[in-house]
């Protein structure tokens, strides 16, 4: 009850952020950032954090999403919804049909293969210039069309989306980790074997998180490239895809928060240090490896951890 | 034609002999600790940087400037185990997480030091041509695959003979059969750590005239080191020599009939559909603690 309540108020209270800091357009476009990182990372963290696949090509899926989306609006003069769901849809398939191939390897495999696969979905990105305009970007992506009384032009609309498409991605999240599909995937992560025994269909529950993890994949990278109005290669690349992983695990993988913790303190953070972009990367280089060492759960697991501590001390 | 496929071959053997130093490195590390070592690229691309300065601050000698970094790289190995990769022994996601995070560190901290810039590292074998046939080679081509193939001679020497060489081969057959008859495992394993990233540092350093000296030159011999390892079957050292250089002579070959653009995506292509067919590797080396 007092979860529900805690998120309900923060959900308002995102949503009441553009009015109240109207004069600041720099904090809402830092809090579009945060949402477009967070919703592929509630994708990974199905796969990395409630299933235990490491996926190093996770942006690649996004990149499939993004371009389906963007070649159908430019190209095909269709609009921004019916490109969206286009774009979900093939970053789902594209996972289906990856995901088939990539599962079929366990631990290392897996991940390299995923590698693999992420850096080829990249070389495509960057060289079929016919269809995706190549290493200088796809420019002109238009921003999202006006739905009924809503339209998304401004900043401030876009952050609404942004913050709906979030909040739509960490609902799918709770309702998958809560569903018997969600508790078979973390059934597989302990333990495949057993599960398979008790005759779950291992292979099946992998490819489906792993269309799924790509479905929201597809959705931030829709996003992002509706909001920066041009995508480009970089931002699928084999380095955003570790990033990713950065968010998920910093945030805490396998909690429901953790994507969004993940993202503040990656994306938010370092906008308030104002330090150079390289030794902010350095700074979180260190800090994943201090994290796997000393709090492999992540920020999440920290908050747990001191919020148990606090309510023993209290009696 | 068999101008330009003689000249591809070459190619290949050259860029596969760059594969085949990461991914001994790679394999002997996999093979003694269980560690996937994901950051070895980076420590490949430090390599290029630390002989690069070696070379234009320290001493004019560019063989000098290698060794250097090599001993240099080979210290950092050492620190790696010992900081890193020991305490999270046992644990694969967290070893692989934290090299992502080593990854992240390494390529920022140079660009930080060294600015995002490539750098040249202008030698003398560069200039040096050699002829094959009608076609000239760079001095330094030759170089690298000849190094190269001395290095792998040298290694099998000392895997075989040395007393170290047969401690490094038992641990990672069964490691702990091996600390049971008395080796000393931990020994072996930063020895190893230190020999791995040292042939990732000769790696860099030999490339780096070629090609220049950048933040992401470890990249893609990071992947192709992989995809030769995976090729050759997982924890097989002769395995990993001929699938490194599979994958070198695949994608330069693939120039001929494909756009360059995607020579990287047939390493690949080559690795899954090999995997798929064979899933232990072309060296078949089934490896414990795998289904």
């Amino acid at each position: 009850m007092l979860k529900l309540a805690a998120v309900t108020g923060l959900t308002l209270a995102l949503f009441a952020v553009p009015s109240m800091a109207a004069d600041q357009p720099y904090l809402i476009h830092v809090l579009v950032l945060c949402c477009l990182y967070a919703i592929p990372a509630v994708g990974l963290n199905l796969m990395l954090g409630y299933t235990g696949l490491v996926s190093l090509g996770h942006m690649g899926f996004a990149g499939i999403g993004a371009y389906t989306a963007a070649v159908l609006m430019v190209d095909a003069g269709l609009g921004f919804w019916g490109a969206l769901a286009a774009g979900l849809i093939a970053a789902a398939v594209a996972g289906a049909a990856i995901g088939a191939v990539c599962l079929r390897f366990r631990s290392h495999f897996f991940m390299i293969v995923t590698l693999a696969f992420g850096l080829m979905l990249y070389a495509v990105m960057n060289n079929w210039d016919g269809i995706t305009r190549g290493a200088a970007g796809f420019p002109g992506i238009p921003r999202p069309g006006p739905l009924g009384p809503l339209s998304f032009g401004s900043l401030q609309d876009f952050y609404y989306l942004a913050l709906s498409a979030a909040l739509f991605a960490f609902l799918v999240q709770w309702r998958v980790v809560r569903s018997d599909f969600g508790r078979i995937l973390m059934a597989l992560r302990q333990d495949e074997r057993l599960a398979q025994a008790r005759g779950v269909n291992a292979m099946l529950y992998k490819t489906g998180v792993f269309a799924l993890g790509s479905a929201l994949a597809g959705l931030g990278g829709v996003l992002h490239v509706a909001f920066l109005r041009v995508a480009a290669p970089a931002t699928f690349s084999f380095a955003e895809s570790i990033n990713i992983v950065l968010v998920v695990i910093v945030g805490g993988a396998g909690a429901l928060a953790g994507p969004a913790l993940g993202a503040v303190v990656y994306v938010g953070l370092p906008e308030y240090l104002r330090v150079a972009s390289e030794w902010r990367l350095v700074l979180f280089g260190v800090l994943l490896v201090l994290l796997m060492r000393f709090a492999p759960r992540g920020m999440a697991g920290l908050l747990a951890d001191g919020w148990q501590r606090l309510l023993r001390r209290s009696p | 034609m068999l101008t330009a496929l003689l000249e591809q071959t070459v190619n290949g053997l050259m860029a596969g002999s760059v594969y085949v130093l990461v991914a001994l490195g790679m394999v002997l590390i996999y093979g003694v600790m269980h560690v996937l070592n994901f950051a070895h690229g980076a420590l490949f691309m430090l390599g290029g940087y630390l002989c690069h300065f070696f070379f234009t601050r320290v001493t004019g000698s560019y063989p000098v400037s290698v060794v250097l970094s090599m001993i240099a790289l080979a210290a950092i190995g050492i620190a790696l185990e010992r900081g890193v990769f020991r305490p999270l022994q046992g644990n694969l996601r967290n070893q692989v997480i934290a090299s992502l995070g080593l990854i992240l560190a390494l390529e920022n901290l140079v660009i930080a030091l060294w600015g995002p810039n490539a750098l040249q590292l202008r030698v003398p074998a560069t200039e040096t041509l050699v002829p094959i046939g009608e076609l000239r080679f760079a001095l330094q081509h030759i170089l690298v695959i000849a190094v190269t193939f001395a290095v792998v001679l040298a290694l099998f020497l000392f895997l075989k003979l040395s007393r170290l060489g047969t401690a490094i081969r038992a641990a990672s057959q069964d490691r702990q059969a091996a600390m049971v008859v008395g080796i000393p495992v931990e020994r072996v394993d930063w020895t190893t750590f230190a020999l791995g990233t040292a042939l990732a540092a000769l790696g860099g350093a030999l490339v780096g005239p070629l090609f220049l000296v950048f933040p992401q030159m470890g990249d893609a011999p990071l992947v192709k080191g992989l995809a030769g390892i995976l090729l050759g079957g997982m924890g097989s050292v002769p395995g990993a020599v001929v699938g490194g250089l599979i994958i070198g002579v695949a994608e330069s070959l693939s120039t001929l009939v494909l756009p360059t653009d995607y020579r990287d995506s047939v390493a690949f292509v080559v690795m899954i559909l090999i995997l798929l067919v064979r899933p232990h590797g072309l060296f078949g080396v089934r490896v414990r603690g795998e289904d």
